[in-house]
């Protein structure tokens, strides 16, 4: 099989909006479909990325309901749910199915504001295991507390670097105008005042939750200039809970995963001039930069203190603000990442533009770890 | 039953959408005033938000081919043609809305999200301002920038009442107190286009006491909204004893269009529902007093017991044990029968200012919120 392409990129603004998933998923496809100068009659199949619209909405089955986007069309389509992950997921999937598409459309695309406060954190608790963890409580802030907990006891990681993290991403989203955070200006005495979440997590440790799509066209074939080969693409697994794992520091499928990217692409973690990483909990950025091996175990706090994992860093990690700032759109998000390592390799990112991108490394998590996707996308 | 199509290449879309997926132009909203029943299924299986049955599916097909689903509490038969008249008075209507507490708050709140314009009225400029303020702050958790730049253009606030000349329809929601009620809705009234809607939200006050302030008085009744407003589906209506069939009809229709489901009860002393709760709060509290449990374990018990997703205790705490007390003085005055009226320590709870959440004590104690 030839290397895929990326041929089109579309997203939306990721934030608050009472925009119906279905305006949303078209401003998305639309924006796509035109980036890559195709139309809707060129798509041969299309999967859609989403996690909580049973619970938040009522609504499953979404490829039918995105199918109804293009009535008269019948196409091949499914959705795909693996909780946080769902969206880089689906662009496993997207990549694995052009041995029989010739262009597949994946969209990814979640609303989350019209639920709240506890009802919300129970629905996101979903993608925790129901036996072992959520008749415990252990919502999200909650497992990556523990993973923050664990991290810090062994390497010495502290606070500080958490609130770094934060105030780096932060500062992207600014440069951003598609960040949730874009016009939010984050200071060190905000991050202070910020309540406890889940110890040691803080309320600017966490990301917010996001409406939000991201599409992307994609081809076995190059098509313009500007499309963007995808040399890596690999997914893996772990067992649902934290606790029926060996380790708290690192997430063995995101290692998995990462592996398995490198070893398709050729690509040594050296090789890679941007990453966008699965910082939902600034402590999640911390862990990823380890698991894709841009740093040694306990040693990505090192870059951070560095100021090297900025936009004018070595290593820039989540240029777009991450999840942290940019947004979190959950089915979208792992298509976002996408979008924004795109528009990083084409030189199109305006203000937060990486200088000399060359490959980026995209890493998206379900859950704490149960499922891990990893893309590398580019060219030395 | 709205459909979008395309006035470029036709195609039909069953969603609001804001362009054509291929033409890429703005879409045009069509409201077919009648459909013809192309099939109909008599539905015999309950399901929850369905629970009466039997109903009818009806697939309808419009003149120009249009086809939709509708539900009917009838039988029908294919072929039947069904008249949707034009959009009713409801839809859009301008609203007012008297009054910045809670209520007026979480009413506007409503009333702006689904897109109404709205005038908001308030005595005190700076009570007005900082509910508007909480207001846009609220409503920046669901919108973006622009729409919430939008529903700026479409709010109006004012801190006396001429501004009401332009709703179809105002909602009374300040202090539940009979006298200060009734001076609101005269000076309203007399802004009001005399064809307008006068309702209070009034949660057992007498409609025909609060009438006799009015000049027109067959154009008022009841919309009893629960709070939140955003949130909660119930709204009582109730009329009284002068109000109009068509101001009647009205307050349903409404309530229904702004996603409600109205329930009808006659003009009877606190309705319904606050009817049967204030005895469940009074009789809790009256646990409270003679010792049979701690206040935790009578509301973990009734929760438990009953199924409620609060406790008494704490819900009148939320309410506010002020109008927790009201409520219960007016009940009992009204009805004459002391059963109603408020336990010596819901008295003396009001006496010592603990009014629950918002004061920070009342059955519990309540910390501040951390961070804010």
């Amino acid at each position: 099989m030839e290397s895929p392409y990326v041929l089109g990129v579309g997203k939306t603004r990721f934030g608050p909006t009472s925009k119906s998933l279905q305006m949303l998923a078209q401003e998305a496809i639309l924006a796509a479909l035109g980036d890559a100068g195709l139309g809707p009659d060129d798509i041969d199949a299309m999967i859609v990325g989403n996690f909580l619209g049973g619970p938040n909405e009522g609504q499953l089955h979404l490829n039918s309901v995105i199918a109804g986007l293009f009535p008269g069309l019948n196409i091949p389509s499914w959705r795909t749910e693996a909780a946080c992950a769902s969206g880089g997921v689906a662009i496993h999937q997207a990549v694995l199915s052009l041995s029989r598409y010739g262009t597949v459309l994946v969209v990814g695309a979640e609303r989350m504001s019209d639920v709240v406060g506890m009802e919300l954190t129970r629905n996101i608790g979903m993608a925790g295991d129901a036996i072992l963890d959520q008749a415990a409580g252990l919502n999200f802030p909650a497992n990556y507390a523990l993973v923050a907990q664990a991290h810090m006891e062994r390497y010495g990681t502290t606070t500080r670097d958490l609130e770094l993290v934060s105030l780096k991403n932060h500062a992207n989203a600014n440069l951003n105008p598609k960040a949730h955070f874009f016009l939010k200006k984050v200071s060190q005495a905000d991050i202070d005042g910020g309540q406890i979440v889940a110890s040691p997590l803080r309320l600017f440790d966490c990301c917010p939750v996001s409406d939000g799509a991201a599409a992307l066209v994609l081809s076995s074939k190059p098509r313009g200039k500007r499309c963007i080969p995808i040399l890596g693409s690999a997914v893996s697994s772990d067992a649902i809970s934290l606790a029926q794992r060996p380790t708290r520091t690192s997430f063995p499928a995101a290692r998995d995963a990462a592996r398995r990217a490198y070893a398709q692409s050729g690509l040594a973690p050296a090789d890679v001039s941007l990453a966008e990483v699965h910082d939902c909990f600034t402590i999640a950025e911390i862990v990823a930069v380890e698991d894709v091996g841009l740093a040694a175990p306990g040693h990505a706090t090192d870059l951070i203190r560095a100021g090297e994992t900025a936009i004018d860093g070595r290593i820039p990690v989540n240029a777009s603000g991450g999840l942290k700032a940019g947004g979190h759109a959950i089915g979208a998000t792992g298509v976002g990442q996408l979008y924004e390592l795109v528009t990083q390799l084409r030189g199109e990112a305006g203000e937060r533009q990486v200088p000399g991108a060359r490959v980026g490394l995209a890493h998206n998590v379900g859950g704490v770890g149960g499922t891990c996707s990893v893309h590398l996308l580019g060219g030395l | 039953m709205a459909v979008w199509t395309c006035p470029e290449c036709s195609r039909t879309y069953a969603y609001a959408l804001e362009q054509c997926t291929w033409c890429r132009v703005p879409l045009v909203e069509r409201d077919p005033p009648s459909a013809t029943i192309v099939s109909l299924t008599e539905v015999s299986a309950p399901s929850v938000g369905h629970e009466d049955v039997p109903y009818w599916c009806a697939l309808l097909r419009s003149e120009d081919g249009f086809r939709s689903i509708i539900k009917l509490d009838h039988a029908a038969v294919v072929g039947d043609t069904l008249q949707f008249g034009v959009k009713g008075a409801a839809e859009l209507a301008v609203v007012g809305v008297l009054g910045t507490g809670t209520m007026g708050r979480s009413l506007s709140e409503l009333l702006l999200g689904r897109g109404h314009r709205v005038v908001w009225c308030g005595r005190s400029a700076e009570r007005l301002e900082a509910a508007r303020v909480k207001l846009i702050d609220r409503l920046a958790r669901v919108m973006d920038e622009e729409q919430i730049a939008a529903v700026q253009e479409r709010l109006i606030t004012d801190t006396g009442y001429a501004s009401l000349s332009e709703c179809d329809v105002v909602v009374e929601a300040v202090i539940e107190e009979l006298e200060p009620k009734k001076a609101v809705l005269a000076q309203a009234e007399t802004h009001m286009r005399s064809d307008a809607i006068l309702a209070t939200n009034t949660s057992g006050l007498s409609v025909d006491d609060l009438a006799d302030a009015l000049a027109r008085p067959d154009n008022f009744g009841v919309l009893h909204f629960f709070n939140p407003a955003t949130r909660m589906r119930l709204v009582e209506t109730a009329i009284g004893s002068v109000t109009s069939d068509s101001t009647s009809e009205f307050l349903d229709v409404f309530a229904r269009s702004l996603g409600k489901i109205p329930v009808r009860v006659a003009a009877k002393p606190a309705f319904v529902v606050n009817r049967a709760l204030m005895p469940l709060i009074n009789e809790a509290v009256r646990e409270l007093e003679e010792g049979v449990a701690a206040a935790e374990s009578i509301d973990e018990a009734v929760r438990l017991g009953l199924n409620h997703p609060m406790g008494p205790l704490a819900l009148a705490d939320l309410i506010g044990l002020d109008v927790v007390v009201d409520i219960m003085d007016n009940l009992a005055g009204r009805t004459g029968d002391d059963t109603y009226a408020p336990r010596p320590l819901l008295q003396s709870k009001v006496a010592e200012g603990h009014l629950g959440r918002k004061t920070g004590e009342g059955f519990y104690v309540y910390a501040p919120r951390p961070g804010v």
